[in-house]
């Protein structure tokens, strides 16, 4: 028994059918065996552009074709042999001139003989689904770009990679796709941009060069961002020179500054209107079409990237400039955390060297106590030892005067002069042991070095020659107990000086020697002089065992226990130079 | 004659020092070991200067600088010891001299003999 549908007419059929289609949001049409639209529903006839239903029965399937350009007429004839015709997401303009993305389904029309009898069609606008999906495709490319960029960043604490990273981000065709880009950094003392870093190639040969390499290797932006290293020379070139000590100051109208000012991208295409500061801009990256996005965190303005399509001449969107303003924003926190690290490691190294003077400090208060304990205990042990040196000195004096010594006056003159000896030694530490008693503090070099000089002068008799004395004209200072350092000024002086003055002509100095507060003793003369001096240099830093050495011992572990040194420099042309350094303190050291 | 010099000292063999090369000089000398008795042989000889020592066993040559001075304010005593340092303390002012101890004891014989208007050699 036939369905009550089949009783009815085929040609009637749609028309029982009309309310229902006309009202879904899906469109439907239907032909004849020639292709002249039978029906078209309320939504078909929109979305392919006629005013109504009625208009669209006016027409057939070759006059929708140009526009909807799907190949439909091709396909209606596979469908009049009974095969189907489908297309999806098919991108046209309909017949109004409208961007339409469709999906189309088409199946033959049987009428009650199961004759093929014309085409019904189904017809789907899904341009707004279509347009989302597309937007949704932009906003994943774009987090993909920034994620990927943002992981490489991530594990990079040196400024310079940081650097280096965000532009192959900006200029990888896995990344932005710009082909040059510059990278400024603020400086915010000098209100101004300095120039840092840039890559791209230099000229289209170079481009083509590197970017077919580059190409073979088929890496992921995040694989070409990890590789940087790999890759420096490959896409490093000489075009950092462009901006090498660039300075842009932020005090005059520049695209820059308003790129900074205005916290957002910005995009010339041309350098007309521009003030000459951005025109100089422009011709200095010789271009005239750019991007640039400043770089900010927190409100910090930390720099700003600047890029261009030099070598492909393409256009550069607001989307792209969208996109490069995203990425700077991405950097700012690479880029300041990476000077937060610089910042830290600076501390760590001051925090280091401050470690370091304290465990010095601690270590010459230690040698300190250690010294004040030898000092008192050497000063009683001298004190005990006089009153039997003077006995016995005095003894043998008494008797060598009053010529009771007979045939062992030799003897008693041996005996006396070794206590004189020895006495000379307890007055040498005796001194040096009342002076270990004197507080340790900053103390000017140059008044020390006079007082010793003029203690010296005291002991010069009329004829001997004085040492010239020129002191430096800057103001050094040196830590120290004064009257320890006093004593061994005094010392060094009236040893190296005092058997020299009738043969030699001697300068005393004082001058910085690097770090070290350095007083020089120089001597001229003639070849008599050279003997003089080289003997007795040898007899106070030889491997005698004089009184002389022995002054110089105690004078030179003082020397060595405040920091310094001491020595004899010398060539083949001119006489030996002695020098004692100390080290200098500068300004605001309190101890 | 006014030569009569007090030695104070608590070494025994510091003390036979000055008494025999002081006498070779021509010097009457007394010697005392501590305070006490060096204040005895004051008040009982007619002493014309006293060489003293500082650091003492019992009693500090300072604090006898004062007693002595005290008893026999225009006594011409000589500080005489193996410290240097003393040199600075203003009690040893009041001495007549401060001669650290030394083998050669010309400069102590020297002061002696300006401090007693003897002649020097």
């Amino acid at each position: 028994m036939p369905s009550l549908m089949e009783t009815i007419p085929a040609e009637n059929r749609m028309m029982l059918l009309r309310g229902p289609l006309d009202e879904s949001p899906l469109g439907f049409f239907l032909t004849n065996e020639r292709g002249g639209l039978e029906y078209v529903s309320r939504e078909a006839a929109r979305i392919i552009g006629f005013e109504s239903s009625e208009e669209a029965r006016e027409y057939s399937l070759h006059d929708i074709e140009p526009a909807i350009d799907c190949g439909l007429v091709e396909g209606f004839s596979d469908v009049l042999k009974g095969h189907n015709f489908q297309k999806t997401e098919h991108i046209c303009t309909n017949r109004q001139g409208h961007f339409a993305v469709l999906n189309i389904f088409c199946s033959p029309y049987h009428d009650t003989d199961d004759r093929i009898t014309g085409m019904f069609g189904i017809i789907q606008d899904v341009t707004e689904s279509y347009h989302e999906k597309t937007r949704l495709e932009e906003a994943h490319y774009v987090l993909s770009i920034i994620s990927q960029i943002s992981a490489a960043l991530s594990s990079k604490a040196e400024l310079d990679e940081v650097l280096r990273m965000i532009l192959i981000g900006v200029t990888a065709y896995q990344g932005l796709g710009f082909n040059r880009a510059f990278l400024f950094l603020a400086d915010e003392e000098q209100n101004c941009l300095e120039g840092k870093m840039a890559i791209g190639p230099g000229s289209p040969e170079e481009a083509h060069e590197v970017w077919s390499r580059l190409a073979g290797k088929h890496k992921t932006l995040l694989e070409l961002l990890n590789d940087y290293r790999t890759n420096e020379k490959a896409i490093n070139n000489n075009i950092s020179s462009l901006i090498a000590d660039w300075r842009i100051p932020l005090d005059k109208p520049s695209i820059f500054k308003r790129a900074l000012d205005n916290a957002e991208g910005l995009k010339i295409s041309s350098a007309e209107d521009l003030k000459p500061e951005s025109i100089e801009i422009l011709n200095r990256l010789n271009t005239d079409k750019l991007a640039m996005a400043p770089i900010i965190s927190k409100g910090r303005k930390l720099g700003l990237i600047a890029a261009d399509n030099k070598i492909t001449g393409r256009d550069i969107t607001d989307s792209t400039v969208a996109l490069l303003q995203t990425l700077a924003n991405t950097s700012a926190v690479a880029i300041e955390r990476s000077q937060l690290y610089d910042n830290i490691l600076e501390r760590a190294d001051e925090l280091e060297k401050i470690n370091r003077r304290l465990e010095e400090s601690q270590e010459q208060i230690v040698r300190a106590e250690k010294m004040s304990v030898i000092g008192e205990l050497t000063s009683s042990i001298a004190h005990e030892l006089r009153n039997p040196l003077m006995v016995i000195g005095g003894f043998a004096n008494m008797m060598l005067s009053t010529g009771d010594g007979g045939e062992n006056a030799e003897y008693l003159n041996i005996i006396l002069s070794e206590t004189q000896r020895a006495e000379s030694v307890l007055h040498q530490v005796l001194d040096f042991s009342r002076a270990s008693r004197t507080r340790s503090r900053a103390i000017e070099f140059n008044p020390l070095v006079v007082k010793a000089y003029n203690n010296f002068l005291s002991r010069l008799k009329f004829k001997q020659k004085k040492p010239k004395l020129s002191l430096s004209g800057n103001d050094i200072k040196v830590w120290g107990n004064p009257d320890q350092l006093q004593h061994v000024l005094y010392q060094f002086i009236r040893l190296t000086v005092e058997d020299m003055t009738e043969e030699c002509n001697i300068q005393i100095s004082t001058g910085l020697n690097g770090n070290m507060v350095r007083l020089t003793i120089g001597f001229e003369g003639d070849d008599e002089a050279r003997r003089k001096v080289v003997k007795t240099l040898s007899q106070i830093f030889g491997s005698s065992t004089g009184t002389q050495k022995l002054s110089m011992l105690v004078a030179g572990e003082t020397i060595r226990y405040h920091g310094g040194n001491y020595g004899v420099e010398g060539s083949a042309e001119n006489l030996p130079r002695l020098y004692l350094e100390l080290p200098q303190i500068k300004g605001g050291y309190d101890g | 004659m006014d030569n009569r010099v007090l030695v104070v000292d608590d070494e025994e063999h510091v003390r036979k020092l000055y008494m025999n090369a002081l006498s070779r000089k021509g010097y009457e000398v007394d010697t005392a070991a501590d305070g006490e008795e060096a204040l005895t042989i004051i008040k009982q000889r007619d002493i014309n200067a006293v060489i003293l020592d500082i650091e003492l066993e019992e009693e500090s040559g300072l604090e006898l600088l004062k007693r002595f001075k005290s008893v026999r304010p225009e006594l011409p005593i000589i500080l005489n010891t193996a410290y240097s340092v003393y040199m600075s303390d203003f009690k040893t002012w009041v001495a007549d001299a401060y001669i650290v101890k030394s083998s050669d004891m010309q400069p102590l014989i020297d002061k002696l003999d300006e401090l007693m208007g003897i002649p020097q050699e």
